[in-house]
């Protein structure tokens, strides 16, 4: 400690205790290179099937005593019973509400509702949306997604908030609270379902739990860093004039953090939507359900009108909760000098007040009167379109005219040329030990000792539960899909970052294509590209675009404009300033886009096991599926979790390192 | 206002009186704030005479506010002037404990306040001290009203007292309409005024003045420091202000320390630290002094004494700068009179005085 402070401050450029080579750094170096050495002389290939530890059989034989003791053991009678009741009374009791009032105050509240918060024409938008679920005849099973959603969205701001508040005001409890959250976010939903599954087998309730927990981690951390960003002034101030520290929390801190707070809960909702939808693997019911079965029957027509509705939804919730973010700040906008005459919000809550009243009146009566079913001469569907298009498609755009042009001879490249030798690479290609040692040797570069040991940790206990060569496979799907990912990405955040035009364009589509839950994305592209590994990564490069796209726009624009003037009046071309300035500049942005794209790409990679995508995401689908897998599924589900934790501490530590030194 | 003449030397035995005296309204004794784990070590070396980076090689320890002592008397304008890292900002958060000194002791309206407990510290902010701050600390979550009334608010006054109250205080400083804004929709000036307010809205008898005024273009910032003048003659509250401008500590101060690496150079009046530099430190602030364009008339003036005042002679204000006056002093052999707000004669201004000191800030 003392140490670092007698330094002084010249010294506090630079990581001087990361560059320093300890001996255990050299050791450790001196191991990996020595496991890659042996690795290739010894050519072992893949990781031994025979050390195979075994964890299945136990994870299935304790699976086997919870289904045979549901019934007789205190552990469930006492405890997970009672609770696994009310959680589905909760439930079963938001839906009846939901249920109960009129169908046409649905649309109308959405239509008014994003009206006001987006302007006019999403508020038409959102009331033709609204309208279109209810022709398709999913009305029923979107207040089942709803309901599930409401009581997990509510749940984990109820746990979130507290939680935030604990870590702003702990930080003993917030350093242990912080890398758990961090991990939580670098596994794949999926793998949320396994250990849940587990425990209370098929239903809404481990849907449910499984959703708080995976949208839990945003509010938690938007609250707290929301605490902790409220400027001191603000706080000396509201000392200065004797508050108590409960009043400080009350009136200043907990005001003052709350645009990070509803941030916050509009992320834990996105999130919940999507894992909502995932978790019809284990029967949440809903639109997911439909989803699902369509999916399973290859029915892109339906997987579509279910499939249309959740984005449907999605989007009206994100704008909706949004909306409620920036509503309070809209008459308190940015720093401006010179003030408008008049209060800005007096006139907004005039008009609305009547139209809000007139709703609630109507929705009272219609609800008393009864009108609570979708009208069903409304009802059209469009399956049989969106069906006839697929057919088309797989007849016409497979093979264009025999030209070997077209979505089949492209998948058969992107198998035969990328995919398979790179997991032939990985898998057996590069014996097990030398995969090792450059994981460990990759770990102490990236970050030191620590992350290097980490990695090799990881990498031998993934063979260790035998799911070596499925991880290999997943890794190398991983691998061509954020290459092609960051191929189509890279070039368009550049031109968003020189072009406003561009950028303002570009901006409705790639938000439009992240609010589409992972697992909907998958409807689309195997209308065009079947079944197979495939379309898993092509749904990967989709998914992951938007935040590759945002991350680089972001980086490139974060350069100081001096900057940019300074290179440009020594006479550099565009493209040398590009290469020479702004993209070194903009390097650690950029490594975290990487990180981003490896954590979107993986998460849909695994989902992309209902498709036929193979690896580790098929082991899991099948222990979803199956009751008898589910020791497997839980094998592959940690592999997953190792595998996203090395990928994302990896590309975490060379983001650290491309960092300037910051100013002394 | 003190008001002191220079041939009158200061009475060295009063002055001390004054600083330590019981009488004052906030008094500062041997204050020191070292950041760092060994204070005690750094202490002694500070007290031996090493200087802050030698101290900080050799213990690790910043000495941020080094052996101050002080006294404000009520109704006085105290201002700390020093520059960035100079330790003026510690120096007043250490003396209403928004941060705790390590060592020395304060006391501000009777209230001893390094032992106090938190509820008593609390009562004091509550009821008797109040700080404007140099970022303002508004709260944007607050419309201007309910910024004004947050003092109020905390000590639960009840809403249609505290909006009253808040009321009141914005028409004091010219605000009167912008009550339902949000402060950043406020121009810089306007913000500083909502600050203010907020302050004077608990009636405090001190007001902490954190580099008020530095965020504010020039133009503005003259504004403010004349409307405070106005406000504080009116008002006589016990101010203590903090500063990195020189110009600003004499336009405002009734007495002025110069701080410079946490210690105080010198203290005196404005007249003082022009006339009478401690050292080359404080002299090369003094140089680029405009004296005439801020030492008030009446800083010079010699008391009427039993001679009449003749009716034919100039007057000028005594809140008037020196340079309203020399016109007359260099055209007309005669005295100024300066005279208070309502006409009367306080004092003679004499043109040898004016040139004595003129001719002291050349050299």
């Amino acid at each position: 400690m003392s140490q670092t402070v007698a330094a002084g401050p010249g010294a506090s450029a630079g990581t001087p205790a990361s560059r320093r080579r300890s001996p255990l750094a050299v050791g450790l170096a001196a191991a990996g290179l020595a496991l890659v050495i042996v690795g290739f002389v010894a050519s072992v290939g893949a990781f031994p099937e025979s050390w195979n530890f075994g964890l299945a059989d136990p994870i299935d034989r304790t699976r086997r005593w919870l289904i045979n003791n549901q019934t007789s053991h205190w552990l469930y009678t006492v405890l997970l019973n009672p609770l696994t009741d009310l959680a589905d009374a909760g439930i079963r009791r938001l839906e009846a509400i939901l249920r109960w009032f009129p169908w046409y105050v649905y649309p109308v509240f959405c239509g008014l509702g994003l009206w006001r918060v987006r302007g006019r024409v999403a508020g038409a938008l959102g009331f033709c949306g609204v309208v279109l679920i209810g022709m398709t005849d999913l009305w029923q099973q979107g207040f089942a997604t709803l309901a599930l959603m409401g009581v997990a969205v509510f749940l984990a701001l109820l746990a979130g908030i507290p939680l935030g508040i604990a870590a702003w005001r702990n930080d003993r409890f917030a350093s242990v609270l912080r890398p758990t959250l961090d991990a939580m976010q670098t596994m794949p939903g999926f793998v949320y379902l396994i250990p849940f599954v587990l425990l209370f087998g098929i239903g809404r309730v481990p849907a449910l739990i499984a959703t708080v927990i995976f949208a839990l981690p945003p509010v938690v951390r938007l609250t707290d860093v929301g605490l902790r960003n409220v400027p001191g002034p603000m706080v000396e101030a509201s000392e200065m004039f004797g508050a108590t520290d409960r009043q400080t929390l009350r009136l200043v801190r907990i005001p003052a953090a709350r645009p990070a707070i509803l941030a916050g809960a509009n992320q834990t909702t996105m999130l919940a939507m999507s894992m909502v939808v995932i978790a019809a693997f284990i029967g949440s019911g809903g639109l997911g359900q439909d989803v699902l079965r369509a999916m399973r029957d290859i029915d892109v027509g339906e997987a579509s009108e279910a499939g249309i509705a959740i984005v449907i939804m999605a989007i009206i919730l994100d704008r909706f909760t949004r909306g409620i973010a920036t509503l309070g700040e809209r008459g308190r906008g940015p720093q401006t000098n010179a003030p408008a005459g008049g209060s800005l919000r007096a006139t907004d809550t005039v008009a609305i007040r009547p139209v809000a009243a007139a709703t609630a009146l109507v929705a009272l009566v219609g609800g008393i009167v009864g009108h609570n079913k979708f009208p069903e001469w409304l009802q059209w569907h469009y399956a049989p379109y969106i069906n006839d298009i697929t057919a088309w498609a797989r007849d016409n755009l497979y093979d264009i005219g025999n030209s070997g042009i077209g979505t089949g001879p492209l998948s058969d490249f992107i198998t035969v040329y990328m995919v398979t030798p790179l997991r032939e690479l990985l898998s057996s290609g590069i014996p097990w030990p030398a995969m090792i040692g450059l994981g460990v040797l990759g770990g102490l570069l990236a970050r030191g000792v620590t992350l290097g040991l980490g990695v090799g940790v990881a990498l031998f206990l993934i063979g260790w539960l035998g799911m070596w060569e499925l991880s290999m496979d997943t890794l190398a799907q991983t691998l061509v899909a954020v290459a092609a990912t960051l191929a189509v990405a890279v070039p368009l955040g550049i031109q968003a970052s020189h072009s406003d035009r561009f950028q303002k364009l570009a901006d409705p589509v790639l938000d439009f294509l992240q609010t589409i839950p992972s697992f909907v994305l998958l409807v689309p592209v195997i209308t065009l590209f079947h079944v197979g590994r495939i379309p898993g990564i092509i749904a990967s490069v989709i998914y992951a675009l938007p935040a590759a796209v945002h991350y680089t726009d972001l980086g490139l624009r974060r350069v100081p404009a001096e900057v940019h003037e300074a290179a440009t009046s020594f006479g550099a071309t565009r493209g040398q300033r590009l290469r020479r300035v702004e993209l070194p500049l903009a390097a650690p942005e950029l490594m975290v886009a990487v990180n981003q794209v490896i954590m979107l790409v993986l998460a849909m990679v695994v989902i992309a096991g209902l498709v036929g995508g193979g690896g580790l995401g098929l082991e899991t689908v099948n222990a979803l599926r199956r009751s008898d897998a589910v020791g497997r599924g839980f094998e592959a589900g940690i592999a997953i979790v190792l595998l996203a934790g090395i990928l994302d501490r990896l590309t975490r530590g060379v983001a650290d390192r491309l960092r300037p030194p910051p100013a002394a | 206002m003190d008001q002191i003449s220079p041939e009158s030397a200061p009475d060295e035995a009063a002055r001390d009186a004054a600083v330590s005296g019981a009488d004052a309204t906030v008094r500062v004794a041997d204050l020191w704030k070292i950041f760092g784990r060994k204070v005690e070590a750094a202490r002694d070396m500070a007290v031996a005479g090493a200087e802050r980076d030698e101290i900080r090689s050799e213990t690790g320890c910043l000495v941020a506010v080094r052996d101050v002592s002080f006294g404000v008397n009520a109704g006085e304008t105290f201002v700390v002037m020093g520059l960035s890292g100079s330790g003026k900002s510690t120096l007043v958060r250490c003396i209403s404990r928004l941060i705790e000194p390590t060592f020395g002791d304060m006391e501000v309206c009777g209230t001893v306040l390094a032992d106090a407990s938190d509820a008593a510290l609390r009562e004091l902010r509550r009821n008797k001290i109040a700080m404007v701050f140099q970022h303002f600390g508004l709260f944007p979550h607050r419309r201007v009203v309910d910024n004004v009334a947050y003092g109020l608010e905390v000590q639960g006054v009840g809403r249609e007292e505290r909006h009253e109250r808040a009321h009141e205080v914005l028409v004091t400083v010219g605000l009167d309409g912008w009550e339902h804004h949000y402060p950043q929709q406020l121009s810089g000036g306007m913000q500083q005024r909502v600050g203010l307010a907020r302050a004077l809205a608990v009636e405090p008898e001190v007001l902490f003045f954190d580099e008020p005024f530095s965020a504010l273009d020039p133009l503005i910032r003259r504004d403010m420091q004349d409307e405070l003048v106005a406000l504080q003659l009116e008002l006589q509250r016990t101010i203590v202000f903090i500063t990195h401008d020189f110009a600003e500590a004499l336009r405002l101060a009734d007495r002025i320390a110069i701080m410079r690496d946490g210690a105080f150079t010198q203290v005196g009046t404005p007249l003082e630290i022009l006339t009478q530099p401690a050292d080359d430190y404080v002299r090369a602030f003094t140089q680029d002094a405009p004296i005439a364009k801020v030492l008030p008339a009446c800083s010079l003036m010699r008391p009427l004494g039993d001679g009449a005042v003749d009716e034919s002679w100039p007057r000028t204000a005594e809140t008037a700068t020196l340079e309203s006056a020399l016109p007359f002093l260099l055209s007309e052999h005669r005295p100024v009179v300066v005279c208070n707000a309502d006409g009367d004669p306080l004092g003679l201004l004499h043109q040898d005085d004016v040139a004595a000191v003129l001719e002291q800030n050349l050299r």
